[in-house]
Order: C-alpha cells, then sequence, then structure tokens
C-alpha cells in the first residue's frame, strides 16, 4: 500500500521530470571518464540544495543508478578501464566492441542493468521494511557492534592491503571528531580555528577526495595523446541478436542473485559482487561462449553488469534501515539525508514513510527512463567520452569549488576542499583506498554516540558490549566475512594471474600496466 | 581495487613519508586527546574515549604500512582511463592546481564568484595543456557565468556576483 502511494508521489509530473533530469546528468556525468559513481553523487550534491527533500531524494536516487549506467558505457567503449565496480564490465565489453560488437555489448548492459535494477529494487521493497521491523529492537550495543562490522569490513577490506585501509578508515574517523563534541560540547582538534568548530562538513570531504584529489592525481599522470572511442555500428538491429538474448537472459538473473545479498552485507559492495558474477560465468560458459572468454563474451558483460546494478539497489538496504552505509557512495548519500536533518534508520518508515516510499518508487521508474535513454542516446554518450581532457578535468575542479563553498558561503571552506584533495592526491598516489575514510568519517560521530551510551547505561563496564545476542552474533560474523573475503580475495588474484597469462599466450600486443613495465624494464635490460 | 594492478616503480621516498606523517598525526592525535576538557558530568565515558581509540589505532595503521613497505610491498597507485602508469607523476601540475585554488579562494571577496571561478577554470584548463590559450580563457569566463546564471540566479544559491555585476538581476541568488 504505502509503495502505492510512492508511485501515486513519484508519477506526479514534476517529480517525473526531477527523475528524468536525475538519471540523464547521472548518466552524463557518470559517462565522464575518470568519474565513478561516488564522485557523480558527490559532484552533483550542490543541485539539490535549493530542492525539498521529496525532490532531492528523487534526484538523487536518478543520479546514483544513472551514475551506474554511465560507468559501463565508458568501460565498454573506451580503450582505459575506469572505475572499479564496472572494471570486469571492461574485460569482455571492451574487447567485443574492439570486434564491433559494441553495441551488443552496451544493449546487454543496459538491459541486464535493468532487469537487475528492477528486480533489486522489488527485492528492496519486501526485504526493507522487514529490516526496519527488526532494527527497531535494537539497542545501543548491538548499534557498536554492527558499526564495528561496517569499519571492518570497509576498512580492510576494500583496497589491496588491510594496513593501508585501516590508515584510511582511522584518518576519517580523526577528521570526524574535529569540532566541538556534541555531548560534552568541549572543543576537540579545532586549533583555534572558528571554521572548525562545526566540525568538518561530509560534502568538503567527499567532493574534495573525489573530485579535486582525483583531478590532481590525474593531473600529475594525464595520458597523452589523442583519446580512443571505439566506434559502434548505428541502427536497430545491430544491438542483440536472437542468440545473444538466449545467452544473456540467464547471467543477467545469475548477476541479481549475486549482487544483491552481497550489497546488502557489507562485504565489499558492488566490486566484490561482479568479480563474483565474471568468475562464475566464466566457469558455466561451454563450447563457444568457453571459447570467447577472454575475446570478448557477451556473458561476462551481461553478468557483472546486472551484479553490479542488483548490489546498488542492495547497499540500499543497511542505509535506509540501519542507517549504516556499506560504501562510499552510500556514504555521500547519507550525508544527504543529514542534510536535510533525516536520519536514515529503522524510524525512518514510520517517520518520512512517504519520502521513503516516493524514493523508491522513483528507483522503479528511474530504471525505466534509464533503459528508454540509454540506447537510443548512445550518439550523445560517445561525443561526451570525446570531451578534451583539459576542459573536462578544469570544468570538474571548478564545479567542485562551488559545491564547497556553496556548503557555508564561505572561502574558508574551499581551502578546507583543497586540503583534503591534496590529502586524496597523496592516497591514491601511494596505494591507499579513499571509500574507508569517507565511511569513517561519517560513522565516526553515531559510533562514538552509541557506543558512549552504551557505557553510560552500563556505568562504564565494557562488558556491557558483548552483553547481547545479537552484538555476539555480528562480532562473530565479523570473522566469518573477513575469512571468507580473504579467500575471495585470493581467487581474484589468482584469476588475474591467469587472464595475464593468456592474454600473453595469446600473442597481444601487452594490455595490462604491469606487462607494459615488463616491457620497459626489458628495453632498458 | 583494480584488474589491471600497478607498480609504483620509482624510489620509495614518498612511499615511506605518507605513512610516517600518519604515524606523527596519530602521535598528536593521543598527545591532544590528554588536552580535551572532560567535564565532570561526563560520566563513565567522556570526550576523551574515541580519541584515544582512534589515535591508537591509527598509529598501529600507520606503523603496519610503513613495515609492509619496508618489507618490498610497494603499494600500487590507482589506476584509472585517463592516468598513464608508465609516466613520472608531474608535482608541478599538482603545485600550479593547489595555487590557482588558492588565487581563487583570495579572489571571491574583491572580484565576487563568477570572476574567480573564471580565473580557476582558465588557470586549470591551461595546466592541463589546453591551446589555444586564449579560447581558454573565453571557455572559462562562459562556463563560470554559466555557472552563476544557473546557481545563484536560476535555483538560488547564494553565490555573490561580486562589485562589477551586482546590478545584473539574473546573477544573483
Amino acid at each position: 500500500m504505502s509503495l502505492l502511494d510512492g508511485f501515486a508521489t513519484a508519477a506526479q509530473p514534476i517529480y517525473l521530470l526531477y527523475a528524468l533530469a536525475g538519471v540523464f546528468l547521472g548518466t552524463a556525468v557518470g559517462v565522464l571518464p575518470g568519474i565513478g559513481p561516488a564522485m557523480t553523487v558527490a559532484l552533483l550534491m550542490p543541485l539539490t540544495y535549493s530542492l525539498e527533500p521529496t525532490a532531492a531524494f528523487i534526484v538523487f536516487a536518478g543520479i546514483y543508478y544513472g551514475g551506474m549506467y554511465g560507468g559501463s558505457t565508458t568501460s565498454i567503449l573506451l580503450n582505459t578501464p575506469g572505475e572499479s565496480a564496472s572494471i570486469v564490465t571492461a574485460l569482455e565489453g571492451n574487447k567485443m566492441a574492439r570486434a564491433g560488437r559494441g553495441a551488443a555489448a552496451l544493449a546487454t548492459a543496459a538491459v541486464g542493468s535493468f532487469v537487475a535494477g528492477t528486480l533489486a529494487t522489488v527485492a528492496l521493497t519486501f526485504v526493507a521494511p522487514t529490516a526496519a521491523d527488526l532494527a527497531v529492537r535494537l539497542g545501543p550495543v548491538d548499534y557498536v557492534a554492527l558499526m564495528v562490522l561496517a569499519f571492518l569490513t570497509v576498512g580492510a577490506l576494500l583496497g589491496s592491503s588491510v594496513s593501508r585501509g585501516l590508515v584510511a578508515l582511522t584518518l576519517g574517523l580523526f577528521l570526524g571528531l574535529v569540532g566541538v563534541d556534541a555531548i560534552s560540547g568541549q572543543q576537540r582538534y579545532t586549533l583555534g580555528v572558528p571554521v572548525l568548530t562545526d566540525g568538518i562538513d561530509v560534502v568538503l570531504v567527499a567532493v574534495g577526495l573525489f573530485a579535486v584529489g582525483e583531478a590532481l592525481y590525474i593531473g600529475s599522470q594525464l595520458r597523452k595523446g589523442p583519446v580512443h572511442v571505439v566506434p559502434i555500428t548505428k541502427g536497430w538491429r545491430s544491438w542483440m541478436s536472437r542468440q545473444d538474448w538466449a545467452r544473456s537472459w540467464k547471467p543477467w538473473l545469475r548477476g541479481t542473485a549475486i549482487g544483491f545479498p552481497i550489497g546488502t552485507i557489507p562485504a565489499g559492495g558492488a566490486d566484490v559482487s561482479t568479480f563474483l558474477s565474471y568468475a562464475s560465468e566464466r566457469r558455466l560458459a561451454k563450447g563457444r561462449s568457453k571459447e570467447e572468454f577472454g575475446h570478448g563474451a557477451i556473458e561476462g558483460v551481461a553478468g557483472p553488469e546486472s551484479a553490479n546494478n542488483a548490489a546498488a539497489a542492495g547497499v540500499l538496504v543497511p542505509l535506509l534501515t540501519l542507517g549504516l552505509p556499506t560504501s562510499a557512495t552510500a556514504a555521500i548519500m547519507l550525508a544527504a539525508f543529514q542534510r536535510y536533518n533525516i536520519q536514515p534508520g529503522p524510524l525512518l518508515f514510520e517517520n518520512e514513510s512517504a519520502l521513503v516510499w516516493a524514493l523508491i518508487a522513483s528507483l522503479y521508474v528511474g530504471n525505466v527512463m534509464l533503459l528508454a535513454l540509454n540506447l537510443p542516446l548512445v550518439g550523445m554518450w560517445v561525443k561526451i567520452l570525446q570531451v578534451p581532457r583539459h576542459y573536462l578535468y578544469a570544468g570538474i575542479l571548478t564545479f567542485a569549488a562551488m559545491g564547497a563553498f556553496a556548503v557555508n558561503f564561505t572561502p574558508a571552506d574551499v581551502v578546507i576542499l583543497v586540503v583534503i584533495g591534496v590529502l586524496g592526491f597523496f592516497m591514491r598516489r601511494y596505494g591507499y583506498p579513499v571509500a574507508p575514510l569517507v565511511v569513517g568519517l561519517i560513522l565516526g560521530p553515531m559510533f562514538e554516540a552509541q557506543l558512549r551510551r552504551a557505557l553510560s547505561i552500563s556505568e562504564g563496564d565494557p562488558a556491557t558490549l558483548v552483553s547481547s545476542t545479537f552484538a555476539v552474533a555480528v562480532y562473530a560474523s565479523v570473522l566469518v566475512v573477513m575469512g571468507v573475503s580473504f579467500w575471495l580475495r585470493r581467487r581474484e588474484r589468482g584469476l588475474e594471474e591467469v587472464m595475464a597469462a593468456e592474454e600473453r599466450a595469446a600473442g597481444e600486443p601487452a594490455a595490462t600496466p604491469a606487462d607494459r613495465a615488463a616491457d620497459k624494464d626489458k628495453e632498458m635490460a | 581495487m583494480s584488474i589491471l594492478r600497478t607498480q609504483v616503480r620509482d624510489l620509495p621516498a614518498g612511499q615511506l613519508v605518507f605513512p610516517a606523517g600518519v604515524a606523527a598525526l596519530a602521535v598528536y592525535v593521543l598527545l591532544g586527546a590528554a588536552d580535551i576538557v572532560e567535564p565532570i558530568s561526563a560520566g563513565a565515558v567522556g570526550p576523551r574515549v574515541l580519541p584515544y581509540l582512534v589515535g591508537g589505532g591509527m598509529l598501529v595503521a600507520a606503523l603496519a604500512a610503513l613495515v609492509s613497505v619496508l618489507r618490498g610491498d610497494l603499494a600500487e597507485a590507482e589506476g584509472g582511463e585517463d592516468v598513464d602508469p608508465d609516466r613520472h607523476t608531474s608535482w608541478l601540475t599538482v603545485a600550479a592546481l593547489v595555487a590557482l585554488f588558492a588565487l581563487h579562494i583570495v579572489l571571491i571577496a574583491p572580484l565576487g564568484w563568477p570572476l574567480a571561478a573564471a580565473v580557476l577554470f582558465t588557470g586549470a584548463a591551461w595546466t592541463f595543456g589546453a591551446k589555444p590559450r586564449g579560447r581558454a580563457a573565453v571557455i572559462g569566463t562562459a562556463i563560470a557565468f554559466v555557472l552563476q546564471t544557473v546557481f545563484a540566479g536560476g535555483l538560488g544559491v547564494s553565490l555573490p556576483p561580486g562589485p562589477l555585476f551586482e546590478g545584473v538581476p539574473f546573477l544573483h541568488g
């Protein structure tokens, strides 16, 4: 019933227009090379500053799904793979495009994203209210346990090394400490600077890390020379043959089944799910498809792309019902909620019922719009891919500066933006993941509030933290999740080695940076 | 996390300096925690508890990262569509962009947002190699005023138009 109310809201012409604007902008910005979903959401946040909450979140939902769609277009059509969530798509998709089957790759990605996005949104519709009902019964002790789980999975599992992930996480937690302590009213790490007493705004950190840090990093190592976009054949008929459909529909469904559950648990989000889907499609392939894997198999695009979008919907379950972001993009969405003084969590479905259901309904609407927009407009996306890089990054920096200034209309915020941007540059340069920092920053204050509440109820006895069955179960699952993910990571590495070996065996020009580096070594020797 | 892993193969100086810097920050966090006023009313857990936990965690993580670099585990720099991993880092570009931001920040108050933004865009485009420079300046100015018109004039975001354009109604938030 509530979902129908949501549709009634989302179907009002003005909100349909907002949804269209959201998916359109999200796709356009997501197509831009170098811009992943997290940066898309962070950069476009200023757009929603002046909107009322319902309109703002409908735009946001569109941007969120649109950014995901846009990323796959980039990785299929550009020779150089980008953001991690769609990098698996690039493995087969880019080879298909170069073999003249780019239109089919784009089509299976788009239809797969639609199928997965819709099915996963249906799952979200049913799972979220139930999860919220259960979450109402959780106390501070349970929240502490859940946040420890989120910290450890996001901090230790994203990125290549545990220690580097934890460095990023603790940096974020520290930035979250700066300002006046909400409970005791004492100043912490403000250095006597008035601007810092209000704390460091999450928007500044997100835009600083993702937009400024990324642009500085790309500026320092800009790829020279012309941009190569793989040409695609025009016309409806070349999109997908009957055989392409027959080979795609099972991977779509399998990708959805893998993506959604992985999205809901804090275990690395979309990255892990796309990799798992790719690995399972590769193993299940038979006959001709098996031979095509590594040279452009359509299953290798259909599966991971569906998993990616299903995971994106899955991530919304903990975000909406527990207020726990499990990816950088979700953390930025949470920041957007907080700007409107809306706290996602178990009470959200009671207190802001109309808003949540309008948001969920607009996810369905947005998916349909994306399917309708994406394929016919492919020529336009290709043009966006060819934007000269100097104007693209100058534009990103200018837009970031505007977003930062617009937070409080003070130049001091732009100073903070640049400082965070430089930090983001060094983190990228030296291989530290930035996502744990954003999650740490936003979860830190919530973690502290719950921890102190739990401990003041128990009068300082730390044993209270393991006093509930739920909390103990969560801590146990931390161990399980860690174990499973280390196993997955080993497999992922194994797969990479296999693929690198195949690539060499196939006698193709060196395609991985590692290979190129090896070639260079030979030249030097 | 990328499938195509990139080995940074230059000297590990920065690789060591970064975690060392984080370790130094961790020490500051721990020392600074002692200076936080803890009111008697704070009860069992006051405002110092999390700072101690975070500082301690940061120190351990930074030292672990430092040790892993010393043991030869050099980090992979992040990949990306427009990143050429084989190029040497151009520190000059980074410094120039940061300097441009500083100039932009200083100019917002006297010149207003659109002109300060035009300076930032044009300078950044030049730094990224835009040619001819005159065209980049024209495009930068145009984009700055489009942003001002759309966001201040259209969406009501209060970007200051500056003394020169004080009287132009569509540039006002």
